[in-house]
């Protein structure tokens, strides 16, 4: 894993080029006329940045995808968690849905959710909870003080606070006592791969021709999450909370 | 009006205060060489040197002055950014700076042996990276995984520092 | 007749005696908030369900009562009720104490409080919390010149528009401190702008009974006397807002209750909470708040001066239960992601969350509401802060 750290493709240097330009345009043309400009951009949707979300879907996930989803990530990330312990962090859980009359049984993965308005970001005092210009929803473990805010915030219980000394972390997710942590959509691959990335719990169950978790740009009319989410819909979790999940999920 | 004479006896317990914290802060922060090199007397460090690089990512003096900000400015850039392909990461340092994985050892962090830790100790300089970082390269975590290690280890604070530092003189040490 | 302030000169015993109390209770807080840091949060009953604990409870009962100890110089700057002016600066160093004690506890529980420096130096200013971090900061700034105004008689008549703006400041600061809890969104037990305004009246009442119990103290341990008739004004006004809590708890439970999409949250507090029912009926409603209110107004008491005390003491733990359900309870009762099914996980989604707080939580919370009491008593010692003697109704 660390090796791949050193070929990364050049997308990050496309994006400084744009934040340059955007930097550049701010200065020099008045504001009213950027925001104009960016609103025409916009339409095109060629020079924009990418929003990675994930469309899960529920129906092609059965127990066992998505206990291999958490493992997955244990793998890739290197947390574990005891049966029964109230303090060891998740970054993935398997939640089962009962209906509450018929008895119908559902198994979904739960986490991150990477909200377009992310409640966690607002409340983080520090601004250590930040979202990406990609949507991409992570702590700053160099400035999180440890106050769990977030947690409180998180609507979706995304996150967990390390609560004892760890040792022998992985290179790919620095964690540490005494800070907040969630699921970092493997960012790690994202910026490595983009748009081809394939997130640990996305490869673990994707076979064959449907991907039962589908990695992609929300932002790019083109792309195959849009396509889809175009053609079957899906349910973005809370939603009467108005924060843009950027996970969503067919078939709830 | 305040009466000065008073004042006296406040003095004396904060300096007396004063005194002990400044004996505990070094006594601490000489725990760790005392045993090798006695009370004072704290040895040259002699850092792991790479096992297989030729040249480290910038001339010697540079990185000896430099490679803190080095570090500090391609991490925010690394994580607010998403910029991976500098040169200066600690994950590329900890690749390097730690024996080869077809080698038997395995150096941890606190061991005065690890390539930060020597000089870091000698300094008496904190460092907090390796609370959250890898403190090697993948290989050896692989390699040199504690028993259970992502569960907390038993013990705490000071004493188990002690201990754990005991340990990895078993394992990793000279 | 010109008040004289004068530092209490007592070396009894009882005044060591109760000073090494708190100072050794302090020290134990550090201690356990050091154990904390050094182990981890695990060895609290904090987890990743019930994030926030009785630390919390201790900070947030501290934070509120500061702003409410400021209630008596208020009210003889900003209400020109010249009959609290002699109590004006206790008031003053009351708030500013109790304010340091609940910050100190809210920084030795961060998980990492040896970042203090990065909480000074980022801010978001669109977090709640980092208001609250210039909040506090600014109050105990205003509150200090606020004091150094009145005990410098020169410059005396600024100490008016000085009070204004410390009322000001404090009224939005428990605003604040209420809007933690209110501005959560996802959480059903939160969620409310009412908690602002009833954080508000539950600073003056506790902030009032801290005030109580603290003359009474201070003024026994130096043996000055304290007429009957201001007591009597203090009881009545303590009554008062007592009943202001009661009011709107009751409008933010019917609130509540009034929408079916948190019946099952209302249930659980009133209803089949277990620990969080009892806190609430026996603790908050019936000793922290009834029982007062009999022996506040009751006639039969009313002239007691050990009512009154016992009183405070009863609005206290009231107060501590209510912050108890508030915080904890509220983190008891879990989130509702799928509204109409049950849930489950290895991640106690869809089940009450169980807390039990440890000794050290318990420590450090002590630790902070002893370390505000040292001040407090200290600061008396050394700054002529209380009125030599408190005559009866004077013009």
């Amino acid at each position: 894993m660390a090796t791949e750290l050193d070929n990364i493709e050049i997308r990050p240097a496309r994006r400084r080029f744009v934040q340059g330009a955007a930097a550049l345009a701010t200065t020099l043309i008045a504001p009213g006329i950027l925001l104009y400009k960016t609103g025409q951009a916009s339409s095109n949707g060629a020079a924009k940045t990418p929003r990675w979300g994930l469309l899960i879907d529920t129906n092609a996930l059965s127990e066992a995808d998505v206990d291999a989803c958490v493992s997955a990530c244990q793998r890739e990330h290197g947390w574990h968690s005891e049966a029964g312990s109230a303090t060891d962090a998740q970054w993935i859980r398997k939640l089962r849905l009962s209906d509450e009359r018929s008895g119908q049984q559902q198994f979904l993965p739960m986490m991150c959710q990477h909200c377009a308005d992310p409640p966690c970001v607002d409340v983080c005092p520090t601004g250590a909870s930040f979202k990406r210009d990609d949507g991409i929803v992570l702590v700053n473990k160099h400035t999180c003080i440890g106050c769990r805010y977030c947690m409180m915030a998180c609507p979706y219980k995304a996150r967990s606070f390390i609560h004892e000394t760890l040792y022998d972390q992985l290179p790919v997710a620095p964690r540490g006592k005494g800070t907040v942590e969630s699921c970092t959509l493997c960012v790690h691959r994202i910026d490595r791969d983009g748009a081809n990335a394939v997130p640990a719990c996305a490869e673990a169950v994707n076979r064959g021709e449907h991907k039962a978790i589908l990695f992609g740009d929300l932002n790019d009319p083109q792309s195959e999450i849009s396509q889809r989410l175009k053609s079957h819909g899906a349910t973005r979790i809370r939603a009467d909370l108005g924060v843009d999940p950027g996970v969503r999920y067919q078939g709830l | 009006m305040i009466d000065c004479s008073k004042a006296l006896p406040f003095l004396l317990v904060s300096l007396l205060i004063s005194t002990l914290l400044g004996w505990l802060a070094f006594t601490q922060a000489v725990a760790g060489e005392v045993e090798s090199s006695g009370f004072g007397a704290v040895a040259i460090p002699q850092p792991h040197k790479p096992d297989n690089a030729s040249a480290c990512v910038e001339p010697l003096d540079i990185m000896r002055r430099e490679h803190m900000n080095l570090l500090l400015h391609q991490r925010d850039a690394t994580v607010l950014d998403g910029e991976r392909d500098g040169n200066y990461s600690l994950v590329g340092c900890m690749d390097c700076h730690n024996p080869a994985a077809s080698a038997e050892t395995v150096i941890r962090y606190p061991d005065p042996q690890h390539f930060c830790a020597g000089c870091h100790l000698y300094a008496s300089v904190k460092i907090d990276c390796f609370e959250c970082h890898a403190d090697r390269g993948l290989a050896k975590i692989e390699q040199g995984r504690l028993a259970d290690s992502n569960v907390a280890q038993p013990g705490s604070g000071l004493l188990s520092l002690q201990t754990f530092q005991m340990q990895l003189g078993d394992t990793g040490g000279d | 007749m010109r008040t004289i302030y004068s530092e209490i000169r007592t070396s009894s015993p009882q005044y060591w005696g109760l000073l090494a109390v708190f100072a050794v209770i302090t020290a134990l807080g550090i201690a356990a908030a050091h154990r904390m840091e050094v182990e981890g949060h695990h060895i609290s009953g904090m987890s990743n369900q019930v994030v926030w604990g009785l630390p919390h409870v201790f900070a947030i009962f501290l934070i509120v009562a500061a702003s409410g100890a400021l209630n008596l110089a208020s009210l003889a700057s900003v209400f020109n009720k010249a009959e609290y002016k002699p109590l004006a600066r206790f008031s003053a160093i009351l708030s500013i104490a109790l304010l340091i004690g609940g910050l100190a506890i809210l920084l030795l529980d961060l998980g990492r409080p040896d970042r203090l420096i990065v909480a000074i130096t980022h801010y978001n200013f669109k977090s709640i919390f980092a208001w609250n971090i210039l909040l506090y900061s600014g109050f105990i700034v205003i509150v200090l010149a606020y004091l150094w105004l009145m005990m410098e008689r020169r410059l005396e008549h600024w100490s008016r528009p000085v009070g204004m703006f410390a009322f000001a400041w404090r009224l939005i600061l428990t605003s604040g401190t209420g809007s933690i809890f209110g501005f959560l969104v996802a959480r059903e037990a939160y969620d409310s702008a009412l908690l602002a305004p009833m954080f508000i009246v539950m600073s003056f009442a506790f902030g009032l009974a801290m005030f109580i119990l603290l003359l009474l103290l201070s003024f026994r341990l130096d043996r000055r006397e304290l007429d009957a008739s201001h007591l009597q004004r203090l009881r009545k006004l303590l009554g008062l807002f007592c009943i202001g809590i009661l009011y709107f708890v009751l409008l933010f439970h019917l609130t509540k209750l009034y929408g079916s999409q948190n019946h099952a949250y209302e249930r659980f507090i009133l209803l089949d909470g277990g620990v969080y029912t009892w806190l609430f009926w026996l603790f908050q409603i019936g000793l922290g708040s009834l029982l007062p209110l009999l022996l506040l107004y009751s006639a039969r008491w009313q002239h007691s001066p050990r009512s009154l005390v016992l009183a405070c003491l009863l609005i206290i733990q009231g107060a501590f239960a209510q912050l108890y359900v508030i915080i904890i309870g509220g983190q008891a009762f879990p989130l509702n992601l799928f509204p109409g099914y049950r849930v489950d996980s290895s991640f106690f989604d869809g089940v009450i969350n169980t807390y039990s707080p440890s000794l050290w939580e318990l420590l450090l919370g002590c630790g902070g509401l002893t370390s505000a009491l040292l001040i407090a008593l200290l600061v008396v010692r050394v700054l002529p802060i209380l009125p030599q003697n408190l005559p009866g109704a004077q013009n």
